[in-house]
């Protein structure tokens, strides 16, 4: 009996998400092969990266680093230190405007030498680790700043510390239009680094239970993995649907706990850690490898590529380097970070990349005209309604992939209730109703009954109405005009963590 | 294509035409996408805009459309083109005065209205309906999005009102020229007697011209809830709660109410439910708001046709129900969120 357990593996439990919306069968996927970009000549590191404050540089202008080497460390406030990638000289350390804020920035210039220096005290015998040593190693290398509320060491990685952690989900559930191939992550190697990477953690957060979850299209995936997790029941294995936006962590948390959840708080408050595949990854490399975060797997997706490659690149090369090479110059594109939904926009090629990047994608700026465009029969157009042809070749058709531009499809026009944004909405507010009364200019007491505070910005509702009505846009508004007249989510009745040093997080 | 652009092109730059910028305008946007990009988050939007939105409620109409100029003939045709051109007219006057661009949902009530009137209606009541209808039941709200009441239904209420003679006795028997003052309902209420539930499938029986052929009707409706144009929740509910309630009042007052089949086939039952009482505007917002929405019709429809003077419900407990719409939402809002205090 047990023999036949061993061989089927654990049998992953099936969550339903009846909300959401699943983005099929668009063009640009990533193609599953990895390529090295090389060592740039010149990296400009942030000092911030991921969670945690910004850190103060320790290297001076001039001074020589080491690929690996600890430039920024702050161990005091809530942080996570930053390395070097590239062996060569400092030279320079100025602020630079990345990614919606004003950050500090180390510029190094490399002698194009490609090794790192390793971490002190990695074991590939990590059993023989004490849990106090894995965190340091986890702090040390930088892991710690994944997820949004990073990994809980003993060196304020985190909001909280190991002990506070009841949860830790791992997700791999890709609900994006454009998602990193877990395939080219946990190909030959990495799938037995990830389980190993898993127990690393299970043993340094003892006393948290340990969830998985996995997008269930990934058939052969969860199948090695399932026969690949400790039959303990230590790990709870779960298939989600890859309806968008389940990743989140807001969202995934309650689906997977069956708990509720303080919209608006960190999910670290209410301990729980989430972290994506890749993040389990870096874990294993530091600890029983020895190696920094200096590098990260990005995938090319997108129209705007010619060829869609998954590229390893040292953290801090520009966009530039990145991509030279595969982008289809002909083309008007729009460069967005990790999401065609909330991504920020990446305007400027010379910017760095940091531990944050999973995907770059190059969006056509279509701003042309198309004729008789609202009769087309839309083979390659993608809708929630079911008006467009394109429902017809939903299974991975080659033909008929759906295209993805930036034109906005429609004329504005008033709200008609047609109520496809509730249908979609992840936390089953009504976001045309906020949206009303935000327009109107109502921000009082009636946005907190309507929960506003619950939304999770995932732009969805935005996405989905047929009016083209910005209506994320404006229950964003509406949340920041509700702060400023000191308005805060009502308190939920759960004991809440780290919240004091959450908010110290800038 | 070229030439259309460089013929719209041209209207614009025609000074007398100024005055009429919102009708270029759509006529401009009706042949061409818009030019604009998303301002980013999200980065890339849903390919459905209202126009193809409002053209899929025009597209599952056909089948009634087609099935009505068959039964009745070309006049049909005739009094559509009055219905959209006369409509037409009275929607661009407004966009103008406004200087606001002309909206989709015209297009649905230019045809729906027509289909709810009997065939045999003359032209100049055709014009004053719709005239009524888009003025009073849109316009005056501030146009579409704001209507409290479906546009097509309040013209037909106006013209039933106004000229009962025309409106309540005037019904072709299809195929014939023959007029007859005895639709299926009205032959029930007097004599008792029912039509045949083939008749009343294919559309055989007297009636409005979009409502007698039920087979079109419901795949109209069902085409419309397949590409969630419009919802399944109110026409479920609406016709779930007529056959029920005609069931058990057919049992208790066999000789006022009539059985279940046969109202849910009659009348404008199936054309009310699935196209005008599904309108999203004039109708609740919320699911709950929804089901007690069509529950409530349906109620009315079998209590105006068994116990009031007239034959026929449908228009009747829609016209109310739109009217109790906002209050349903706000009855559903206040039980499912509390409120909160700062």
């Amino acid at each position: 009996m047990s023999m036949q357990k061993k061989l089927s593996g654990i049998i992953p439990k099936y969550k339903r998400f009846p909300r959401g919306y699943e983005f099929k069968n668009f063009e640009g996927q990533p193609e599953e092969n990895l390529t090295q970009t090389g060592t740039p000549a010149r990296v400009t590191i942030p000092l911030r990266q991921g969670f945690g404050n910004e850190v103060a540089p320790i290297v001076k202008s001039g001074q020589k680093v080491a690929a690996g080497q600890i430039i920024g460390r702050d161990d005091e406030s809530v942080s996570n230190p930053v390395h070097s990638s590239v062996n060569g000289k400092v030279v320079e350390i100025e602020k630079i405007d990345y990614l919606g804020r004003e950050t500090g920035a180390v510029v190094i210039e490399s002698d194009g030498t490609g090794d790192w220096q390793m971490l002190e005290g990695h074991s590939s015998k990590w059993e023989d680790l004490s849990a106090e040593k894995i965190g340091e190693l986890i702090y040390l290398s930088g892991a710690g700043s994944a997820g949004t509320a990073g990994i809980p060491t003993r060196f304020n990685s985190s909001v909280i510390v190991p002990e506070e952690v009841e949860n830790v989900i791992i997700q791999g559930v890709g609900s994006q239009v454009h998602n990193l191939s877990l395939n080219v992550l946990l190909r030959g190697e990495g799938l037995s680094h990830f389980i190993e990477g898993l127990k690393i953690l299970k043993k340094m957060m003892a006393g948290a239970q340990f969830h998985l979850a996995l997008n269930r299209s990934q058939k052969s995936l969860i199948k090695s993995v399932s026969q690949l997790l400790p039959t303990d029941d230590s790990i709870n294995f779960f298939t989600v649907p890859g309806k968008y936006p389940v990743e989140r962590d807001e969202v995934l948390t309650p689906l997977l706990l069956e708990a509720g959840f303080p919209y608006g708080y960190c999910t670290a408050n209410v301990g729980v850690i989430v972290l994506d595949i890749q993040a389990v990854l870096h874990v294993y490399e530091a600890v029983v490898e020895g190696k920094p975060l200096i590098e990260r797997t990005i995938a090319l997706c997108g129209p705007g590529f010619m060829e869609k490659p998954h590229v390893k690149a040292r953290i801090g090369s520009s966009l530039e380097h990145v991509i030279k090479g595969e982008v289809n110059a002909d083309k008007n594109l729009r460069f967005v970070l990790n999401s065609s939904l909330t991504g920020e926009s990446l305007s400027d090629s010379s910017l760095p990349i940091d531990r944050t990047f999973t995907t770059i994608i190059a969006l056509l700026e279509e701003n042309e005209r198309e004729f008789l465009f609202f009769v087309r029969p839309g083979f390659r157009k993608d809708s929630y309604s079911r008006t467009c042809l394109s429902i017809l070749f939903r299974k991975n058709s080659r033909m008929f992939q759906k295209s993805c531009g930036t034109n906005i499809h429609g004329e504005r026009r008033p709200c008609i209730f047609c109520t496809f944004c509730e249908e979609v909405c992840p936390v089953g507010i009504i976001p045309h109703l906020l949206f009303h009364y935000v327009e109107k200019d109502v921000i009082d007491e009636t946005l907190l009954k309507y929960k506003i505070f619950n939304c999770v910005e995932c732009n969805l509702c935005s996405y989905v109405c047929p009016s083209k009505i910005p209506v994320a846009q404006r229950i964003k508004e509406g949340k920041a005009k509700l702060l400023d007249e000191g308005c805060k989510c009502p308190v939920p009745s759960v004991v809440l963590k780290g919240v004091e040093k959450y908010k110290s997080v800038k | 294509m070229k030439l259309v652009r460089l013929l719209i092109d041209r209207l614009y730059d025609i000074r007398a035409l100024n005055k009429l910028k919102p009708l270029i305008d759509a006529v401009d946007a009706a042949m061409f996408g818009p030019a604009e990009t998303t301002e980013g988050g999200p980065h890339i939007v849903d390919n459905v805009d209202l126009k193809r939105y409002m053209s899929y409620v025009i597209v599952a109409l056909l089948p009634a459309t087609l099935a009505s100029i068959y039964f009745y003939g070309w006049s049909v045709l005739r009094i559509i083109i009055v219905s959209y051109i006369v409509g037409g007219v009275v929607e661009v006057i407004f966009a103008i005065v406004r200087k606001k661009e002309i909206h989709e949902g015209f297009l649905v009530t230019g045809l729906i209205f027509p289909l709810v009137l009997p065939p045999t209606t003359p032209l100049w009541v055709v014009a004053v309906g719709v005239v009524f209808g888009v003025l009073f039941g849109k316009e005056m709200f501030g146009g579409t999005g704001r209507n409290i009441f479906n546009p097509a239904l309040v013209g037909r209420l106006f013209i039933t009102i106004a000229f009962p003679a025309i409106m309540t006795t005037n019904w072709q028997v299809p195929f014939t020229d023959a007029i007859t003052s005895a639709t299926p309902l009205a032959v029930y209420k007097t004599t008792g007697s029912m039509a045949s539930i083939y008749d009343l499938f294919v559309g055989k029986t007297a009636g409005s011209m979009g409502e007698t052929c039920r087979i079109a009707i419901i795949f109209g409706g069902l085409f419309l809830i397949f590409t969630k144009v419009s919802n399944w929740r109110i026409p479920v509910s609406y016709i779930g709660t007529v056959f029920v309630f005609a069931a058990i009042g057919n049992r208790l007052a066999p000789g006022s109410i009539a059985p279940p089949l046969f109202q849910v086939l009659t009348g404008g039952l199936l054309f009310g439910a699935l196209f005008m009482a599904t309108d999203p505007v004039t109708s609740p917002f919320t699911r709950m708001g929804k089901y007690s929405f069509g529950i409530l019709c349906g109620i009315l429809t079998v209590l105006i046709r068994s116990f009031s003077g007239y034959v026929e419900g449908v228009m009747f407990s829609i016209v109310i129900m739109n009217a109790l719409a906002p209050l349903i939402d706000h009855i559903v809002l206040m039980l499912k969120y509390r409120p909160v205090k700062i």
